[in-house]
């Protein structure tokens, strides 16, 4: 074809193109009614804007309808300058969702089925009728929306002419609003999609690692094996599975409370829901996360340290687990149905004895009483087996400090925890037979239950920070490839601090018309923890001087725990001064604090302990890089979302509460930027919990492919560095247990007046030779 | 700040200070180590000889350690020695010896003032009863005239609330009750709470040195709708 | 499971028995399986009852919940029952040497115990100063009729009021006593060494003196139970001065934790006949939930004693083995210490 042809044919295609665009709005703006597509967003042909002279109306909508029934329609308008005898009344444009439109008579005419407009014949009324027939399923809700137009009948489209909308909607019998998402089905799904990726995760490492041994005939006894081991290391490693899984379901529900908190008036959750969440959040990461992890390594570690085969009673320890998931059903039981206990972790009377509390803190309560039962046998367990196990050459003062801070720890739990599964079972009592423990119309006393939950509450803080205390007393000492400095007193102050920890408890009740002696003693006692407290902080920093400090991710850890745990307990010191703790008690100022002390000191050290103490466990090395990258990430993160809370409590900002209160203009309360805190805090929240993802990939990496372990990576001197990565079964020889030797010129280690006097006590003359298998 | 007891501040400033002190301490020593004691290039020389399986070297100082038991102790002590005059303060006895004097006859005003160590005094108190419940605060003037104390509601941001009126110079003792579950008044604008426990009846000094409208909200959990737990004081003249 | 260190290659069975030549089990169902029961347990118990009020649907699963317990139990034993004290696990190092790590384990469980019962007694304390007592509260005329005072009505205004009220309570004290005294006897016998004493002989001494404390054991719940909820008659007998009455037992005096409207017949006011309405729940709570405690503790030992005598029976107590009587010996002498002073606070007080 010649070029001119082709041209031509393209001009004559535009020009067409051209015309037609011309002549469209025309056709459609003919008084012959109107499409939907025009009238969308107004009726722009004869006017931009909506007026209110107009009034439109759709009559004979049904509130909710039948299948395939037909229902006469009616729309109309009223007002504007239509009016009888003009040329042009009106016109009307009505849209319907779903269904069919059927015109009735020749005044009406449809665009589509869902579209109806006016016809000619029609443009002068101001009403017109027609049919709607309704869909055959009336699952969703229908809607109608009318434009009509008042034409002032000039013949002109002009903007005197004035039109309105009005919208209808038929609901259809299956639908409801739209229900808000319950927060525990979220908080139950991603637990279950994070059990499922962890399943499928760890199912993979065992198959990367050995795709032969990957069967199924396999399969029954390896499970056996690990639901029936007494072995302290497999048991150690059920602990430590347990504490991490519900380190992060802790922190799922941190996610919730502080996604909640973000903005002042938030709605994200229901107060409702909030309460269950910050109760669970606080016993889950006490009772199943901190303690679980704690048992996990005192089980791996201890007999390893102080050269025991195992445990001194393997099958009580085997029970001592198994004790804590199953409570951890029991405690979760009422929170899937929303019924969850919302009585804050510390579950005060009478308040958890009412029936306002929810069904699930009996569950809850009794699920705790488990978890005291599991806690005296561990006790019992390890303070038998550190007393009586311990290799020759090892003396009291030849332990390994963790093995001491696992000691002290036990000793102060299963002395504590008792009275806490007392007051528990008064509670539970209280609220399945009746009994009358804490019913103050029948003369109960609330504060009972605070003396005996506090009695064990605050020991309980203790337990949980001195086994971290061991940890880092070990890491430093290794990484500064120095003995740890002054290890007598370090002693000492573990114990100092243990025994303290009885006697303070009453700095949580303060505020509950105490006595103004107790107050005062109370007051005096709980700053002088603080001086063991600093002669071991001062020691460790101590233990760095000379030494040469390798810096490997525990160590990081181990820095920061310095930092953040001597920032929490010098912001602790603040709350005995009682002219402060007016102001303090139950604000964010204590939130801060008990983070500080727990996050930045029990689970960083634990943190510590895991990058030290995972080769020996796994036989594999942990990648440093990974290392420091989940140090920096948490370590900043976490400081963002604590340390402002110091200065929200301050100015007032309340704990336990769905949401709080800025200045207005009526009344001062928070101030503005309080708001902006909290949104800050939220994020980084978010990224703290997300910098935990590095540990796990982490482990994940090494477990598939991390590099072998050999025995004493670090340099360390206790036993467990002795032993081959990851140690055998048993851990040592009954036959052959390693006898320590002491680089000091120490006297062999005999007994002392009171530990000969013990043994003429305990043990019969006539066993006097070696008995032990 | 707005918010907290004049004396709450004074003590405030001086734990501030020594907190700096010993987090300089602390922290410059845990610097100053961190850097100057770190492995050389790479090698880690075995400072102490550690070996497996032996017991390591004694490395103490008798000197040093008495140092830091007796130093901390001595600083918790001063620590205690200012904050024990507080205590007395919070929870003035009533009466001639305690800060507020008895409780005021007719006519008679407090006059309260605050010395320059923060501590406030008063004439004569008068007495008002606060009763927590679930899940609101139900306030009694007594027989308190309407300029010294009056009860009212106010609605704000949607949400309504009691109302304490209360006159600037006077001081209250609030005599608190509950009726079934532990509440605690957190009185924002005076930095002053109390717990109350069912059974009991507890004190709260409110010693009124500032204009303004301030909240007060419930400071222990007390069930479902704690958050909301709220009331409104106006403090003026 | 064979470990690394030259022993044969054995693979007792977690469900046992357990060849204790190898030491102690390394694998065991007992564990979980006890922890599994324990729960479902302690779950249908809260279905069971909830404010007070009783639900008879969640029966059969409580029973359950105990079926299961039982059979970890069972599975224990089975574990324990081959044991014969030629693996008794003692200590290394000093200062304790050659000690018995067993007895260690079980003097530590008694300190435990003994934060557990001290609870309860500063519980009780606290409510017993705490609260007027219900006599001082009548005598003083501070109440009103049909109004119900609070006040602490201790178990002894009722039991200690006739020495027929008291006598089960009192047989039950001397029955524990002798019960702590057949229980030494049995360990004695065990003791003794070979050859000094036929072993037919000292295999039914040992279980009979093991199966008297059991019933002793048994017997004191037993009148507990009398006592607590049945009553008994006293039958005339006429040539001691006896006469027939009805000893009531606590239940149907009304002695109940949720009784807040109790009238006893002592606190009628002579002159006007008012009687005095009172609410001694937390009284009677004290009462029923420490006294049941210490019952509880002697319900886990009469369990114990089953598995002992059952195992006596087979003639497996010799003086290698005779210890384990010993052990229980030490938990029963301190549940027996417990009654000694729960008796005089509880019941006389």
């Amino acid at each position: 074809m010649d070029k001119d042809s082709v041209l031509s044919r393209r001009l004559v295609v535009v020009a067409i193109l051209a015309i037609a665009m011309v002549i469209l709005p025309s056709v459609t703006s003919l008084p012959t009614g109107v499409d939907y597509g025009l009238v969308q967003d107004g009726c722009n042909c004869h006017s931009t804007a909506a007026s209110d002279s107009v009034t439109a109306s759709i009559d004979g909508v049904p509130e909710s309808y039948n299948k395939s029934e037909t229902y006469t329609l009616t729309v109309s308008f009223t007002g504007g300058p239509g009016t009888e005898g003009n040329e042009n009344v009106g016109g009307f444009n009505l849209w319907t969702s779903a269904g069919t439109l059927t015109s009735l008579d020749s005044s009406t005419q449809l665009n589509s089925p869902q579209d109806a407009t006016h016809a000619e014949e029609g443009n002068n009324q101001r009403s017109w009728t027609l049919e709607w027939t309704a869909p055959d399923n009336n699952e969703s809700n229908i809607e109608f929306i009318l434009h009509t137009n008042s034409v002032n009948g000039d013949g002109s489209a002009s903007s005197a002419d004035m039109w309105n909308r009005a919208e209808a909607t038929a609901f259809g019998f299956g639908s409801e609003p739209l229900e808000d998402a319950d927060p525990f089905k979220v908080l139950a799904t991603l637990i279950v999609v994070s059990l499922v990726l962890l399943s499928i995760v760890v199912l993979y490492v065992f198959y990367r690692n050995n795709p032969d041994g990957f069967e199924w005939d396999r399969f029954a006894p390896w499970i056996i094996e690990w639901l029936t081991s007494t072995d302290h290391k497999k048991i150690g490693t059920l602990y430590f599975v347990q504490g991490l899984f519900f380190l992060g379901v802790g922190g799922i529900m941190a996610m919730m409370i502080r996604v909640q908190l973000s903005s002042p008036g938030n709605d994200f959750i229901s107060q409702d829901y909030y309460n269950q969440f910050f109760t669970l959040h606080g016993t889950t990461m006490i009772f199943l996360a901190a303690m679980p992890l704690i048992a996990g390594f005192a089980n791996w570690i201890v007999p390893l340290q102080i050269g025991a085969p195992d445990l001194a009673f393997p099958r009580l320890n085997a029970l001592s687990f198994w004790l804590q998931p199953v409570a951890a059903l029991l405690i979760f039981t009422g929170v899937f149905s929303g019924a969850g206990a919302d009585t804050g972790w510390t579950g005060y009377a009478p308040y958890v004895v009412t029936e306002t509390a929810h069904a699930g803190v009996s569950m809850w309560a009794a699920g705790q009483i488990m978890l005291v039962a599991s806690s005296t046998l561990t006790g019992i367990n390890f303070l038998t087996t550190i007393a009586v196990m311990r290799a020759p050459g090892m003396g009291w003062f030849q332990m390994p400090l963790f093995t001491w801070s696992i000691l002290v720890a036990n000793v102060m739990l299963f002395l504590s925890i008792p009275a806490f599964g007392v007051g528990l079972i008064q509670v539970l009592l209280d609220r399945t037979i009746g009994t009358a423990f804490y019913d103050v119309a029948a003369g109960g006393d609330p504060l009972l239950w605070s003396h005996l939950f506090w009695y064990f509450g605050h020991p309980e803080v203790y337990v949980v920070i001195v086994p971290a205390f061991g940890v880092i007393s070990e890491v430093i000492a290794t990484s500064a490839r120095r003995s740890i400095f002054g290890y007598k007193s370090m002693v000492y102050a573990m114990a100092g601090i243990g025994l303290v920890s009885f006697i303070v408890y009453g700095h949580h009740m303060f505020t509950s018309g105490m006595s103004p002696t107790l107050r005062f003693v109370t007051m005096l006692t709980t700053m002088l923890v603080a001086v063991p407290t600093g002669i071991k902080i001062f020691n460790w920093l101590k233990t760095m001087h000379g030494g040469s400090l390798v810096y490997r991710t525990h160590t990081l850890w181990t820095l920061g725990f310095l930092v953040t745990f001597t920032l929490g307990g010098i912001s602790g010191m603040f709350f005995p001064s009682m002219g402060m703790d007016v102001h303090l008690h139950e604000t964010y100022f204590v939130v801060a604090h008990f983070h500080y002390v727990l996050v930045g000191g029990t689970i960083f050290g634990f943190y510590a302990a895991i990058y030290y103490w995972y080769p020996k466990m796994t036989g594999r090395m942990l990648d440093e890089k990974l290392g420091v990258l989940h140090f920096l990430t948490g370590f900043i993160s976490y400081n963002a979302v604590f340390w402002p809370m110091h200065r929200l409590g301050v100015v007032g900002m309340i704990r336990r509460t769905h949401t709080y209160y800025i200045t207005t203009d009526d009344f001062q309360a928070l101030p503005e930027w309080a708001a902006d805190w909290n949104m800050m805090i939220s994020v980084s929240a978010f990224l703290f919990f997300a910098s935990n993802l590095f540990l796990v990939a982490n482990m994940i990496k090494s477990l598939i492919r991390g590099e072998k372990a050999p025995a004493d990576p670090w340099g360390g001197w206790s036993f467990e560095w002795m032993t081959s990565s990851p140690p055998p079964t048993p851990s040592f020889d009954p036959n052959d247990i390693p006898t320590l030797k002491d680089a000091n010129e120490h006297v062999a280690n005999e007994p002392g007046k009171i530990g000969k006097w013990f043994q003429r006590l305990m043990v019969a003359d006539d066993t006097a030779e070696e008995g032990s298998h | 700040m707005a918010g907290v007891t004049p004396l709450y501040d004074a003590i405030w400033e001086d734990y501030i200070i020594w907190s700096l002190f010993v987090g300089a301490i602390a922290f410059g020593w845990l610097y100053h180590h961190s850097f100057f004691y770190r492995s050389k290039d790479g090698e880690s020389p075995n400072v102490d000889n550690l070996e497996v399986g032996v017991f390591p070297i004694d490395y103490d100082n008798l000197r040093l350690e008495v140092a830091w038991v007796i130093l901390p102790s001595l600083l918790i002590v001063w620590l205690t020695y200012i904050s024990w005059a507080p205590l007395d303060a919070v929870w003035s006895q009533t009466g001639p010896d305690g800060y507020h004097g008895s409780e005021c006859a007719e006519g008679e005003s407090s006059d309260n003032y605050v010395d320059d160590d923060g501590y406030v005094y008063s004439a004569c108190y008068h007495e008002i009863s606060i009763v927590g419940q679930q899940w609101f605060w139900n306030m009694d003037c007594e027989d308190l005239s309407e300029d010294l104390c009056s009860t009212d509601f106010s609605t704000s941001g949607g949400e309504t609330r009691p109302l304490l009126n209360l006159k600037v110079g006077e001081t209250y003792l609030a005599r608190l009750t509950s009726t079934d579950v532990t509440h605690a008044p957190k009185f924002n604008g005076f930095g002053m709470m109390e717990d109350i426990v069912p059974g009991q009846v507890t004190f709260l000094w409110l010693p009124a040195i500032e204009e303004g409208d301030s909240l007060m909200l419930c400071a222990e959990f007390c069930g479902d709708n704690h958050a909301y737990m709220t009331a409104q004081v106006n403090v003026s003249g | 499971m064979s470990d690394s260190y030259g022993h044969d290659e054995h693979h007792p069975s977690p469900w046992g028995p357990h060849d204790w030549d190898q030491g102690a089990p390394h694998n065991s169902f007992a564990p979980i399986i006890l922890a599994i029961g324990v729960g479902i347990f302690l779950l249908m118990f809260g279905g069971l009852f909830a404010f007070g009020e009783y639900d008879p649907s969640y029966l059969p699963m409580v029973f359950v919940g105990l079926a299961v317990i039982a059979s970890a139990f069972i599975v224990w034993w089975r574990q324990d029952m081959s044991f014969d004290g030629t693996y008794e696990p003692r200590g290394r190092g000093v200062p304790f040497k050659n000690i018995q790590i067993r007895k260690v384990g079980v003097w530590v469980f008694l300190m435990s115990e003994m934060m557990i019962f001290t609870s309860l007694f500063s519980t009780y304390m606290r409510y017993r100063l705490g609260i007027p007592r219900c006599d001082t509260v009548f005598e003083s005329g501070d109440w009103v009729e049909g109004v119900a005072v609070n006040c602490y009505e201790p178990a002894s205004q009722l039991i200690a009021s006739s020495w027929w009220h008291i006598a089960p309570g009192a047989i039950n004290t001397f029955a524990l006593i002798i019960s702590s005294f057949t229980i030494v006897q049995a360990l004695r016998w065990a003791h003794k060494p070979e050859g000094s004493v036929d072993e037919e002989v000292r295999r039914k001494r040992v279980y009979r003196y093991l199966g008297a404390t059991w019933c002793l054991a048994v017997l004191f719940l037993t009148l507990k139970m009398v006592e607590w909820f049945i009553g008994f008659h006293v039958p005339e007998i006429g040539f001691l001065g006896i006469h027939e009455h009805e000893i009531h037992s606590l239940y149907s005096e009304g002695y109940l934790i949720n009784n807040d409207q109790y009238q006893s017949h002592n606190y009628i006011d002579e002159a006007t006949g008012a009687h005095m309405m009172a609410n001694i729940r937390v009284s009677a709570t004290m009462f029923y939930v420490t006294t049941g405690t210490h019952g509880a503790h002697v319900l886990g030992g009469i369990v114990g004693l089953t598995y002992l005598t059952y195992k006596a029976w087979t003639g497996a107590y010799k003086p290698q083995s005779a210890v384990s009587i010993e052990y229980f010996g030490l938990y029963w002498h301190f549940v027996d210490l417990v009654w000694v002073l729960v008796f005089p606070f509880f019941y006389l007080y």
